[in-house]
């Protein structure tokens, strides 16, 4: 007997800001699942960094009982999902492990570039999509405008959109019904072998690797030998459960329930997002569908500034990885920075997260070189190398030529702003693709650009050119040939590595001259002239000076000072902490990222 | 008894000034208000005589007056202060006691009675020779009664005068600043002292820097200024025995010295700072509470606190560090201690060891940049 009919699983797709986390509360508290005293707004969000940016980045699931106005009881799952760009692919998995989604609409703002690729996504899976139009308790709220162009963009039948405000709690109940009445329920076999998707993992000291997972054919319980059909490990599962939303365990999870397993698993690396779960004993035929490695898309250096901290970053790097299969990291030396790690990245957003986790968690003092993209670099002899690294480009001889990555990009931006997007995208190298008018307003733009160009300042100019209307979403593409050139910076005449960097050789003048420019500026005096340079090979292409500090000393120091003069040279001693020693020359943290950011 | 474990030195505050000038954080109050210098004078005098036994005394400790401006304080009332001081045994027989003094505030008949009541040393606070400069200060004097003053205390008997400049105060030039050195030592000064401008937190010149109503001069011209004053100063004979300070042989404040030599020293008045070898005892700067006895800060420092300390301060003056004798005090070995950093300055030219004598300081470039060679211990 089919046990999974009165089962829903379903995910929310929202852009930043339009409401998915206060939504999923809602959802939780409507269902009794927590009481309001055990809310803590946005619990979904578990990470402190989640909360107080505002996005989440880990996948989580929720099991939510509910009784609907038929009278029956239903298991609702909500697995909720990353909101980035740099995590399409964990969205990816989430949606596979649903049959339907809410497609959650700020009523005052209309589709976003972002909403557009996740809700293409859970088309290519099958799932149900139920427009969910939000804030419609704001007086700009435009619910028919925001149904049409549902209906215009997307092709959804928008007529029976849910009007809600997730806010004031208005329409939750009409999105739980229409969840029970229009979201399939699974359609899994019980007899069939297990067949698990992994959908996210999580690091826990005391259980080992928890998997988050949703068995779509057959059961797993407490004991049984299972088997990681991506990577081959078995493991016996010690615990199985789920989410309300605090761990509960159960006796067993089967075809269309979605839960938690433990299997003394040590390390995320043996149990990635995407693979599947097996029977050891009696394996499933094949694999779910749709299972890949998570590549590293930006690649940056990160040096500890005090150089002892060394194997205390290796540590936290480590620690970081159990829990963040994406992560990739590996030794590397700079001459300028001495020892640390090159480490690849989904994107920008997943870097910038690692490293806060690692100053805030690890309590370390950390410098990073400006983030680049891995570049295929073809040589005269035939070979190719994946350069990750800037400084260890090959010599322009024994280079045939160089191709780097593209990516698909997509803009919506309001008409009035179409000119400037292109402007925009024609000075950063983009190829033009194509243009549709999703309303008489609003416009979604297809750029083929080079990625090195979207980590650069794409995105940063982008909104400042549309005054923060435009939104943005790109997949990688592939890889087309580029002319470009590695531009080196000295100081005092020595190389620094750590700020070498490639860029298109028409632009290298101009990148040159702003880096210097940037540098100048960035670098506090020291005792004495610091010429700066940038050059092509051999070739100087830009240089600037920043003149000797012609004094540094506390002028008077008696009696009644002394503790305040101590304080005083403490905080320059702290100041200077912060610097990193190049050679003689002390440089300040920006300036490793002074490329990325020139204005 | 060893030097450092008595008080080698009696500083006593006086928080008057007439007008307080742009850029002063110390404790003063502007106007004379002679219902508080009473009652301050009373809390004085009763300090004195409370903490005249709190450590032993040295019998040749030094004096000195400081504010504020001492010399605004009537007559009366220093006397009264000066006749404390010795009835309680902290003036037996100084070997220095100054008084800070502004043109304005003196005349020749005051500048006698001072030297009748002890005091052999006087330090006058002139700043600058331009009375442009000295309006935009705050100053209340102009050039030619700072020059006066000069001629008045030497005529009545003191031998040992100090005048303090300040250069790359809003305003000045190369040009200014040269002119008021050359004619402040035109006058036969014996020691000088020049300050480079330090911008205070919460000073009226602050506030106009920060406002852009004034604005410093450029960090090159007040480079000029700093290579000026420390090349020509010393070449009329008054060497450079601290990184602000100038005197011919013999004619350095003693008192001031024992500041930089960390030892120990008994401050008395409102926000007075005593040193008593192991911790710092700061009075109360409001006068107020100071005079009701309130809000005395203890500050306990440990031996490699203390070992800093000493050794920042010590480095300041020309004769340096003795690194035996920071190892006798505090047991700190400095090169087991600082030993790369020090090495490091070594290198770079900022400081010099000479092993024989075990002795550390300060080169003429290490003077220059001496808060990247304290900064060392902090």
């Amino acid at each position: 007997m089919k046990r999974s009919y009165n089962i829903r699983n379903f995910s929310i797709i929202a852009h930043i800001d339009h409401g998915k986390s206060t939504l999923a509360d809602r959802l939780i508290e409507k269902t009794g699942t927590l009481s309001q005293r055990e809310m803590e707004d946005q619990i979904l969000d578990s990470l402190d960094l989640e909360r107080e940016r505002g996005i989440t980045i880990k996948a989580q699931a929720v099991c939510l009982d509910y009784q609907a106005q038929d009278g029956k009881d239903y298991l609702l799952n909500l697995i909720d999902t990353p909101g980035h760009v740099d995590f399409t692919y964990e969205v990816s998995r989430a949606l596979a492990a649903c049959e339907g989604a809410l497609l959650v609409i700020d009523a005052t703002q209309g589709i976003e570039a972002q909403t557009l690729a996740n809700v293409y996504l859970a088309m290519e899976h099958d799932l149900e999509i139920i427009p969910v139009i939000n804030k419609i308790d704001l007086p700009s709220a435009d619910p028919e405008r925001v149904k049409q162009e549902i209906e215009d963009v997307l092709g959804i039948d928008a007529s029976e959109a849910v009007l809600c405000s997730a806010k004031t709690g208005l329409g939750v109940e009409d999105i739980l019904e229409a969840i029970v009445k229009r979201i399939p329920a699974p359609s899994g076999d019980n007899e069939a072998p297990l067949q698990a998707l992994v959908f996210d993992s999580k690091f826990d000291a005391y259980k080992g690797v928890v998997l988050y997972m949703r068995v779509v054919n057959g059961a797993v319980r407490k004991g049984m030998k299972i088997r990681m059909m991506a990577t081959n490990k078995e493991f016996e599962v010690t615990e199985v459960g789920v989410f309300k939303p605090a761990p509960v365990n159960v006796t067993e999870l089967s075809e269309g329930e979605v839960g938690f397993l433990a299997a003394a698993i040590k390390n995320v690396k043996d149990a990635r997002v995407g693979d599947t779960v097996t029977n050891a004993l009696q394996p499933a035929a094949k694999p779910l569908p749709g299972y890949r490695k998570a590549t590293p898309m930006v690649y940056c250096g990160l040096y500890p500034v005090d150089n002892s901290d060394y194997d205390n970053l290796r540590d936290a790097l480590e620690k970081l990885q159990l829990n963040d299969a994406s992560l990739v990291f590996e030794p590397e030396t700079s001459v300028a920075l001495g020892f640390g790690f090159r480490c690849g990245f989904l994107g920008l957003l997943h870097l910038d997260v690692i490293k806060e986790r690692l100053e805030r968690e690890y309590s370390l003092t950390l410098l990073t070189t400006a983030p680049n993209v891995i570049y295929e670099v073809h040589l005269t002899n035939g070979d190719i190398e994946m350069v990750d690294n800037p400084s260890l480009f090959p010599s322009p001889t024994v280079i045939d030529h160089v191709e780097e990555p593209y990516v698909n990009a997509t803009i919506i931006v309001p008409k009035d702003y179409v000119g400037s997007v292109m402007e925009l995208s024609q000075e950063k190298r983009g190829e033009y693709e194509n243009m549709t008018y999703l309303d008489e307003t609003r416009v979604m733009i297809h750029y083929s650009l080079p990625l090195s160009e979207i980590i650069f300042d794409y995105f940063d100019r982008l909104k400042s050119v549309t005054r923060g209307y435009a939104s943005l979403d790109y997949e990688l593409h592939g890889y087309k040939p580029s002319n470009l050139v590695k531009v080196d910076i000295l100081l005092n005449g020595e190389p620094v590595d750590a700020l070498s960097a490639i860029v298109h050789r028409e632009k290298a003048a101009v990148r040159g001259r702003a880096l210097v420019e940037k540098l100048r500026k960035l670098i506090p005096r020291q005792m004495f002239e610091i010429p700066i340079q940038a050059a092509i090979g051999s070739k100087v292409i830009a240089r600037e000076t920043v003149s000797a500090m012609r004094k540094d000393v506390l002028a008077k120091c008696y009696g009644g000072d002394i503790s305040r003069k101590r304080k005083l040279l403490e905080k320059q001693k702290e100041g200077k902490k912060r610097m990193k020693q190049v050679g003689s020359v002390e440089l300040p943290q920006e300036a490793f990222m002074a490329i990325l950011k020139m204005d | 008894m060893n030097t450092w474990q008595q008080y080698q030195g009696i500083y006593v505050h006086i928080p008057f000034c007439v007008h307080k000038c742009l850029y002063c954080d110390f404790a003063s109050t502007a106007g004379c208000d002679t219902a508080l210098m009473e009652s301050y004078t009373q809390a004085l005098c009763k300090e004195i005589t409370a903490r005249a036994a709190e450590l032993p005394v040295a019998a040749d400790a030094t004096i000195y007056f400081g504010g504020g401006t001492p010399s605004v304080l009537p007559l009366p009332y220093l006397t009264r202060l000066v006749t404390t001081l010795k009835d309680v045994g902290l003036w037996q027989h100084p070997q220095e006691a100054t008084i800070e003094a502004n043109p304005g505030t003196v005349t020749e008949e005051s500048l006698e009675a001072l030297r009748q009541l002890g005091f052999d040393r006087i330090s006058l606070g002139i700043q600058s020779l331009q009375d442009d400069e000295l309006r935009a200060m705050g100053r209340i004097h102009t050039a030619q009664e700072a020059v006066e003053v000069l001629r008045q205390a030497r005529q009545a008997g003191f031998e040992r005068i100090s005048g303090d400049l300040i250069y790359g105060y809003p305003g000045q030039t190369l040009a200014s600043v040269q002119s008021s050195v050359q004619g402040l030592l035109a006058q036969g000064l014996d020691h000088l002292s020049v300050y480079g401008l330090t911008v205070e937190e919460g000073t009226p010149l602050q506030r106009k820097l920060a406002s852009g109503t004034l604005s410093l001069p450029d960090d090159d011209t007040v480079g000029d200024m700093y290579d000026f004053v420390t090349t020509y100063v010393p070449q009329q004979g008054l060497s450079r025995y601290e990184i602000s300070n100038y005197a011919r042989p013999g004619q350095e404040s003693r008192h001031n010295m024992l500041y930089w030599r960390y030892v120990p020293y008994l401050g008395l008045g409102a926000a007075a700072c005593t040193f008593t070898g192991q911790a710092l005892v700061t009075n109360s700067c409001d006068i107020a509470k100071y005079n009701e006895g309130k809000n005395r800060q203890i500050e306990n420092l440990t031996q490699p606190e203390l070992a800093a300390e000493s050794l920042f301060m010590g480095l300041r003056t020309a004769q340096g560090v003795n690194l035996q004798e920071t190892k006798e005090r505090f047991g700190c070995d400095t090169w087991s201690r600082y030993g790369r950093e020090l090495d490091q300055a070594i290198h770079a030219g900022l400081l010099s060891y000479d092993a024989a004598s075990q002795i550390l300081r300060l080169t003429a470039k290490g003077m220059q940049y001496g808060n990247q060679v304290f900064a060392i211990f902090c």
